[in-house]
């Protein structure tokens, strides 16, 4: 079948046969959207065996999680149509639940965008094919999860989602009575030439054999990260590069899932590569692409050679392009838009929705630079870093801590207190 | 030709000149003192925490920012909050609109690099909302949206130290429809007080939940549509917030403007976020609420309509509705729009995919499912009112939402259906079929 349908992006519909004048034009004007005819045919049935050997797995409090993502091929053999060319990155998933407890896999969480079964083979129906249309259906809808998982039992199935690059940090949320059981994985994504660096498990490598001190106090931690450099350096050794404006501390596999559920994707460009800190290119990059697929937002994390009470300790430089979602130009041309601030803010907000961060603080240690001292650096900032304890137990809003470090915006507070801030132009 | 198809050549032409049009020409910012947005600006109090809000018109975004944001699909909140409070609060742009344009994100739109860049983007950052809002202060400021039309929900979620304050105001945009306006006035006196019952136990609920009708009906109730397979238990102060916070909002009534605009959507896949939601009707009305879900333009987007019930659980309100996933836009011969959606034959699906959305929101409390749908199997499915076929197990999901959070650990699932397993017993013995 040719994949002549992009259905993340919606850009097709198939019109029903010709009923009125009306109809028939609007089918004319999408016949040049139609470069092919399709033709489906139920494949054999699938071996899944090497499916298996190569799934990443854990076990949570009874419960064991394999997943893996499809690649191109396997999708043609086990669904018989080229889904990925869809748009869409199918993620096999089996869990085997050895608890007493139905559990419900929360889509949403694994992929806020994810597709439905029959979503997905809609998008394959010929027209004037009933039967055949009908089995395409079931077909898809047999191989997709099923929700439930009752007790003592092991399901398995696809989950149809958006496309993640290089690495999919897969986060799987298994809800039950009062209960939830969650997990972070991390796929490599088949058909992509993975570059040497910039793997979600290389990080946890260089975690586990990290040498460097274990702060066990608070105030120790505080004064290492403000004594941490302001900045990348550029890949020569020279200046020039971004803040590190964001702190990341908890369990790798917490820090992931807090980004995957809020739709972040672990994707590195050559121009992530220039900021070194560390004498190292980012360890790991993630997006947050925006709805129309525009490049809006970036957070580059290295490890920092110190822990928090054996925990992982991230220094990160969150920032968004200039144009964001406006811009016309090509992803790869990502220029630092000045005001890190506002998207160090925005990130913290993306944290505190995500059910996993427990406390925040600000420490000082990026240098503040005003508006107009911009020009050679490229960016303004009120100097602070915000610091941000993930933890793997979901919180609400109200369970936030806000660490009494150094007060965000002091002296902007006190103009406010004292000018109402422009409440009253 | 049919009226239908010179419809649609005028409309295709018409669409060619838009896209023709070229680009805008923009007037110097007009004074501000003609800018009046905050006369008619809502207000709401918790404890000693008080929020107003107002939503710009397309031209008092104009006047205040000297461009025309709407027409770039942006819409201007003006937010104030006076913090009698002892602590620091932070207001959560994300929770207004998950997709919200950060200020300078929409000043690098205007500004280009041309003359007078650096001016538009401090004109923008002076507008734009900052945090903190300090004890004892007032500030205010703008967050800069997507565009709604006609009426907007506008979702305020304050956080500070260990604490967490929600508000919900409805706000009403000139320059729209006030369709909704006398909609909300009609709604507060849907019901005598005496013709509302108020459920005490989850027993009696769910006998009263059961015993509602199947489905949604045409106009004149001769022919059952779309089934009803949702109940929100909550109103303005937590489901609705919930809703919002992960992406839903109110549309706008259907009126003919709106369908000429879906036509387009619908031929050329741009992203509309308001395709109208054609009347079906229950209680002999149709929906007093549709909300919708846009994923990436018109043809991917989740519906749901919604009817204030007579009926309320321990003094909560119950809302009555139907929800689908549309899988593509198609043309239709059965639904005076012509424009309609086809819809996912297994509307559980739908219905489970809300569940899920629902449980990150924050609010929900607890979840159960109860019947009353009518079981349509896979080989004997049902119509609604397009023709769409759809299956169903025949049960509608009941979500609870509460104004203190709940984590996701803490959610509640009612043993409704099978007493064994809880609501998924039903479903267990579905896909063991």
């Amino acid at each position: 079948m040719k994949a002549t349908i992009n259905l993340a992006k919606g850009y097709m519909q198939r019109p029903r046969p010709g009923i009125s004048a009306a109809l028939l034009l609007a089918a004319a004007l999408l016949a040049s959207a139609l470069t092919g005819c399709a033709t489906w045919h139920a494949p054999d049935k699938f071996d899944d065996r090497q499916l298996r050997v190569r799934a990443e797995s854990a076990t949570v409090r009874d419960v064991k999680l394999s997943a893996a993502v499809l690649s191109a091929e396997e999708s043609r053999r086990i669904f018989g149509a080229d889904v990925n060319g869809a748009g869409i990155q199918p993620v096999w998933v089996e869990v085997e639940n050895s608890t007493s407890h139905t559990l419900w896999l929360l889509r949403a969480g694994t992929d806020p965008d994810y597709f439905s079964p029959l979503e997905v083979a809609w998008s394959f129906h010929t027209p004037l094919a009933g039967e055949r249309n009908a089995a395409l259906d079931a077909h898809f809808d047999e191989l997709a999860l099923q929700n439930p998982i009752p007790p003592r039992t092991t399901r398995a199935g696809v989950i149809f989602a958006t496309p993640h690059h290089q690495t999919r940090l897969l986060n799987v949320d298994l809800l039950g009575q009062r209960r939830l059981i969650p997990f972070t994985l991390f796929l490599p994504v088949p058909d992509e030439d993975e570059p040497e660096d910039g793997k979600v498990v290389q990080i946890m490598a260089r975690h586990a054999r990290s040498q460097g001190p274990d702060y066990r106090d608070l105030e120790a931690l505080r004064a290492a990260l403000q004594d941490a450099p302001c900045c990348a350096g550029s890949a020569d050794n020279g200046p020039g590069g971004d803040p590190v404006n964001v702190v990341l501390v908890g369990e790798i596999a917490d820090l992931a899932a807090a980004l995957v559920r809020r739709g972040f994707r672990a994707q590195m460009s050559e121009s992530d590569r220039e900021q070194q800190l560390f004498g190292r290119a980012p360890d790991v990059v993630v997006r947050k692409v925006s709805q129309g697929g525009a490049p809006a937002f970036w957070l580059r994390v290295w490890l920092a050679p110190f822990r928090y009470h054996g925990q992982a300790v991230l220094l990160g430089q969150a920032a968004r392009p200039v144009g964001g979602r406006f811009a016309a130009t090509a992803p790869e041309a990502r220029e630092l838009h000045p005001d890190v601030d506002e998207a160090r803010n925005l990130f913290i907000q993306d944290m505190m929705y995500s059910g996993g961060l427990a406390s925040l603080g600000f420490v000082t240690g990026v240098g503040a630079r005003q508006a107009d001292q911009s020009a050679g650096v490229g960016y303004f900032t009120d100097g602070l870093r915000a610091v941000m304890f993930l933890v793997t137990r979901p919180l609400t809003l109200s369970d936030l801590q806000l660490l009494d470090w150094v007060p965000l915006l002091r002296d902007r507070t006190a103009d406010a207190v004292k000018e109402n801030r422009h409440a009253k132009p | 030709m049919t009226s239908i198809a010179k419809f649609s050549l005028a409309l295709i032409g018409a669409l060619i000149l838009t896209v023709a049009g070229g680009c805008a020409t923009v007037d110097a910012p007009a004074d501000r003192t003609v800018v009046d947005f905050k006369g008619r600006a809502v207000s709401q109090r918790d404890g000693n925490v008080r929020v107003s809000t107002s939503v710009l018109s397309a031209e008092e975004s104009r006047e205040l920012y000297g461009f025309p944001l709407a027409e770039n699909g942006i819409q201007p909140v003006w937010i104030e909050v006076e913090n009698g409070d002892e602590l620091a609060y932070w207001l959560l742009s994300l929770g207004l609109d998950p997709n919200f344009f950060p200020a300078s994100e929409v000043a690098d739109l205007y500004a280009r690099d041309g003359p007078g860049a650096a001016e538009i983007e401090q004109r923008f950052r002076q507008l734009a909302w900052r945090n903190p809002v300090p004890p004892g202060a007032t500030v205010s400021g703008v967050v800069l949206t997507n565009l709604d039309e006609g009426v907007k929900l506008v979702q305020l979620d304050l956080v500070a130290d260990g604490r967490m304050k929600t508000f919900a105001l409805f706000n009403f945009i000139p320059g729209f429809r006030a369709d909704f306006a006398s909609k909300e006035t009609r709604l507060a006196d849907l019901y005598p007080a005496d013709a509302i019952i108020d459920y005490a136990t989850d027993d009696k609920l769910r006998t009263a939940l059961e015993q509602l009708p199947c489905c949604v009906t045409n106009k004149s109730g001769s022919r059952d549509g779309d089934p009803l397979n949702l109940v929100i238990i909550g109103s303005v102060q937590d489901a609705f917030p919930a809703l919002v916070r992960r992406g839903w909002r109110p549309t706008e009534q259907t009126w003919f403007g709106s369908v000429t605009k879906m036509m387009s959507s619908a031929l050329f896949g741009e992203r509309y976020r308001y395709a109208p939601v054609s009347p079906l009707y229950l209680y002999g009305r149709p929906q007093d609420l549709a909300m919708q879900k846009a994923r990436d333009n018109i043809h991917q987007r989740n519906h749901l309509r919604l009817w204030r019930a007579p009926m309320l659980y321990r003094g909560k309100q119950v809302w009555v509705g139907q929800i689908s996933r549309d899988i593509g836009s198609r043309l239709t011969i059965h639904s005076p729009y012509l424009t309609t959606h086809k819809i996912d034959p297994d509307v559980d699906e739908a219905r489970s995919a809300l569940t899920e959305d629902m449980a990150y929101s924050q609010n929900l409390s607890a979840i159960g499912l109860v019947g009353g749908v009518g079981a349509a199997p896979k080989s004997a499915p049902r119509g609604n009112l397009t023709t769409d076929p759809y299956y169903t197990d025949g049960l509608r999901v009941v979500l609870i939402f509460d104004v203190r959070p709940t984590s996701l650990a803490d959610i509640d699932v009612l043993p409704w259906e099978g007493r064994q397993g809880g609501f998924v017993e039903q479903s267990v013995k579905r896909t063991a079929q």
